[in-house]
C-alpha cells in the first residue's frame, strides 16, 4: 500500500522489530496458563490438527480469543489515545479522561439492575451506549463553551457526574449488582470469545483505515487550527469525525473488556520517542506497541498471583498513573 | 488590468459589533501589499475574510473573477498560503514534517509522498536557507528560522498569494529584514499585516491603512505615509523624514510630552559639552 511509503530508514527497522515482537508476544502469551502448551503445539493447532482435544478446547475457546482480544483492544486504545492527543492538542488526553469509562459504567449499572437476566447481551450494549452518551455530552458542552481546549476538563467533570450517578444507583440497589459492576469496571479479558475479537478488530480496522485516509489532515492540526484551515482542512468536521471514531472504538472495547485506562495515554508517548510525531508512523507504532503491551499485561494479570487473576484495569491504571506523573514532570522541566 | 483579487464593499461584524466596514480594494499580480493600522483596526480580520476562514462576511470578494465562496477549501489552499501566528506545536515536529504539510491541498486521501514531492520540500528548504535543518525540531529553532520554515511550507503549497500575519513580530532587526527580503525575492503576490510602518515602506509597493474597520487609504507607500493622516489614525504626532534612506520615506512618532523632555535633555547635554 503506497500509504506506507512515508516510513523509511531507521523507522523501517523499528517497525520490523515491533512486528516481530508482536508476533512473538502472541505466541508466547498463548503458552502461558495453568495447562502447559508448547509453541509447537500452537502451530500444530493453528495450521494443522491439534494434538489433543484438551489442547483444542483450551486454545480455541480460551487462550487464543483472550490473547487476540487483548491485542486488538490494546491497538484500539493506543490509537484512540494518539488521535485524541493530536486532535485536542493535549499530550495528556486519553479516552479514559473523556468520561467514556464512567459513561460505560453508568450504562452497565443500569443494565445490571434493569435486566439482570440478560447480562451477556444487555451489559455490553448498555455500556456502549453509556460511553457514547458521555462523549456526546462532553463534546456538546465543549462546543457550547466554544473552546476545544476545555474538552479534557469537561471530560473530567462529566466523568465525576456520571460516576456519582452510577454510585448512587448502586448504593440503593442490590449488593450483588454492585459487585458485578465494580468487577466489570476493573477490566478483564476473562470472559471474551472469538466473536468479540471479530467485532473489536473490525472497529479497529475501520479506525486505522480512516486515520490512514486522513493522515495529512491530522498532521496539519499539529500546527494549530488556523494553519490547518489555511491548508484546506475543515477543522470542525475533521475533529468531529475523529472524536466519534475514538469514542466508538473505545466504547466497543470497554463494552467487552471493561475499564482499561491509561493505555491510550502511555503508549503514544513512548511511540513518539521511537518513530516521531507524524500520524502514519505514530498510529502504526501505537497499534503495535499498544497491542503488545496489553497482551503482556494480561499475561501478568493471569500469572502474577498463583490462584487468582488480577483485573487488567488495575495493572494498567497502576502503571499509567505513575507514567502520567512522569510526563507532567518532564513537561514541567522542558517547557 | 487583470486583478488577481477584487474586494468590494466587504463588511464583517461579530455580535452586532462592526469589525470591517464597507472595504473595497484590488490586488494585482506581483503586488506586495501591506495592511497597516492600530491594534483593533481589523487587519487580521481582513486577512481571515480573504482566506474565507470567517464565514458570515458581506460584500463581494472575487479571486480570479470567481467569487471566493465558490472555491472548495483545497482549491483556496492552492491559491492562498498563510504564514500565520501559529500556536507552538505540542509535540516535537521536525522541520521536514512542517514543510511537508504544504503538500496537503494537492493530495488525495491515503496518498503518500512521491519522490518529486520530497524534492520539492528540499528545494523549498534550500530557498529559505535551511537546507541542512530538515531533521531539526521546529520548536528548537529561533523565531526567524521558524518563520522561514513556514515560508518554505507556503512554497511547497505552490500558492499564488502569500498571506503573512505580522511576519516580523518577536524578531530582531536582522531577522525582520531577512524575512521580508526573502518574501520580496520570491516574486509572488504578497498580502501582509505589519505593525512597523518603516519596514512596510521599505518592502511593500502598496499600503492599505485601516482604522476602526474602515479603509482610510489605499495607495502607494508615498501617499499613505502622510504625517497628517497617520497622526489622526494612530493618535500621536507623526513626522516624516524625506531624506530618502534607501529611496523610501521614513516616519516616526513623538508623543508631545516626550518632545519637550527630549529637547530639554539635548539642550542640557549641549551645555555640558
Amino acid at each position: 500500500m503506497s500509504v506506507f511509503r512515508t516510513i523509511k530508514g531507521k523507522s523501517a527497522w523499528i517497525f520490523a522489530g515491533l512486528i516481530a515482537l508482536t508476533l512473538c508476544s502472541i505466541v508466547i502469551a498463548i503458552t502461558f496458563g495453568p495447562a502447559t502448551i508448547k509453541p509447537i503445539a500452537i502451530f500444530q493447532c493453528v495450521f494443522n490438527e491439534c494434538a489433543s482435544p484438551m489442547h483444542e478446547m483450551v486454545l480455541w475457546q480460551i487462550r487464543i480469543p483472550r490473547v487476540l482480544v487483548g491485542l486488538v483492544a490494546g491497538m484500539g486504545l493506543a490509537c484512540a489515545g494518539a488521535i485524541l492527543q493530536n486532535v485536542t492538542r493535549n499530550p495528556l488526553a486519553d479516552p479514559y479522561l473523556f468520561g467514556i469509562i464512567s459513561g460505560a459504567g453508568l450504562g452497565a449499572t443500569i443494565a445490571t439492575l434493569v435486566l439482570p437476566e440478560q447480562q451477556t447481551l444487555a451489559l455490553p450494549l448498555a455500556a456502549f451506549l453509556g460511553a457514547l452518551f458521555s462523549v456526546v455530552i462532553v463534546f456538546g458542552i465543549a462546543t457550547l463553551l466554544r473552546n476545544m481546549n476545555h474538552l479534557l476538563l469537561t471530560g473530567v467533570a462529566v466523568s465525576f457526574m456520571l460516576g456519582s450517578i452510577s454510585h448512587f444507583i448502586l448504593y440503593l440497589g442490590d449488593p450483588f449488582a454492585t459487585n458485578r459492576v465494580i468487577f466489570w469496571l476493573m477490566g478483564s479479558l476473562t470472559r471474551v470469545e472469538m466473536f468479540h475479537f471479530y467485532l473489536i478488530s473490525a472497529m479497529v480496522l475501520i479506525t486505522l483505515l480512516t486515520i490512514f485516509a486522513l493522515h495529512r489532515q491530522i498532521d496539519a492540526l499539529l500546527l494549530g487550527d488556523e494553519s490547518a484551515a489555511s491548508l484546506g482542512v475543515n477543522v470542525d468536521k475533521l475533529r468531529i469525525i475523529l472524536l466519534a471514531l475514538c469514542a466508538a472504538v473505545t466504547a466497543t472495547i470497554v463494552a467487552y473488556c471493561g475499564g482499561i485506562g491509561f493505555v491510550g495515554l502511555m503508549i503514544p508517548h513512548i511511540v513518539r520517542q521511537l518513530v516521531g510525531v507524524t500520524t502514519m508512523p505514530l498510529i502504526i507504532g501505537s497499534a503495535l506497541v499498544g497491542g503488545c503491551f496489553l497482551v503482556w499485561v494480561d499475561v501478568l494479570a493471569r500469572s502474577a498471583l498463583s490462584n487468582v487473576e488480577i483485573p487488567i484495569g488495575i495493572i494498567t491504571s497502576a502503571i499509567g498513573s505513575i507514567f502520567f506523573l512522569a510526563i507532567m514532570y518532564r513537561t514541567r522541566k522542558t517547557g | 488590468m487583470s486583478n488577481l483579487l477584487r474586494v468590494e464593499a466587504l463588511s464583517w461584524s461579530v455580535d452586532k459589533q462592526v469589525i470591517l466596514n464597507n472595504i473595497s480594494f484590488d490586488i494585482d499580480r506581483g503586488d506586495i501589499v501591506g495592511i497597516i493600522g492600530p491594534n483593533g483596526a481589523g487587519k487580521t480580520s481582513l486577512l481571515k475574510c480573504l482566506l474565507n476562514q470567517y464565514k458570515n462576511w458581506q460584500g463581494s470578494i472575487k479571486l480570479k473573477h470567481k467569487t471566493l465562496t465558490q472555491y472548495k477549501p483545497h482549491e483556496l489552499a492552492q491559491i492562498f498560503a498563510l504564514v500565520g501566528q501559529n500556536s507552538p506545536p505540542i509535540f516535537d515536529l521536525k522541520v521536514y514534517d512542517v514543510v511537508r504539510m504544504g503538500l496537503l491541498p494537492y493530495k488525495a486521501l491515503f496518498a503518500s509522498d512521491s519522490d518529486a514531492d520530497k524534492k520539492d520540500i528540499m528545494l523549498a528548504l534550500a530557498k529559505v536557507g535551511l537546507a541542512n535543518s530538515q531533521a531539526k525540531f521546529f520548536n528548537t529553532l529561533s523565531g526567524g528560522e521558524q518563520q522561514r520554515v513556514l515560508i518554505a511550507k507556503a512554497l511547497v503549497q505552490k500558492a499564488k498569494i502569500l498571506v503573512l500575519d505580522e511576519p516580523t513580530n518577536h524578531l530582531d532587526i536582522y531577522y525582520q529584514h531577512q524575512i521580508l527580503q526573502l518574501v520580496k525575492a520570491l516574486n509572488i503576490t504578497v498580502i501582509m499585516t505589519i505593525h512597523d510602518l518603516n519596514l512596510a515602506a521599505q518592502y511593500c509597493n502598496r499600503l492599505l491603512l485601516l482604522d476602526k474597520g474602515h479603509l482610510i487609504s489605499n495607495n502607494t507607500v508615498d501617499q499613505v505615509l502622510n504625517p497628517e493622516l497617520l497622526t489622526k489614525v494612530f493618535g500621536l504626532p507623526c513626522y516624516r523624514d524625506d531624506a530618502q534612506h534607501c529611496g523610501v520615506p521614513r516616519v516616526y512618532f513623538y508623543p508631545a510630552a516626550d518632545v519637550s523632555s527630549n529637547q530639554a535633555d539635548d539642550s542640557s547635554k549641549g551645555e555640558v559639552s
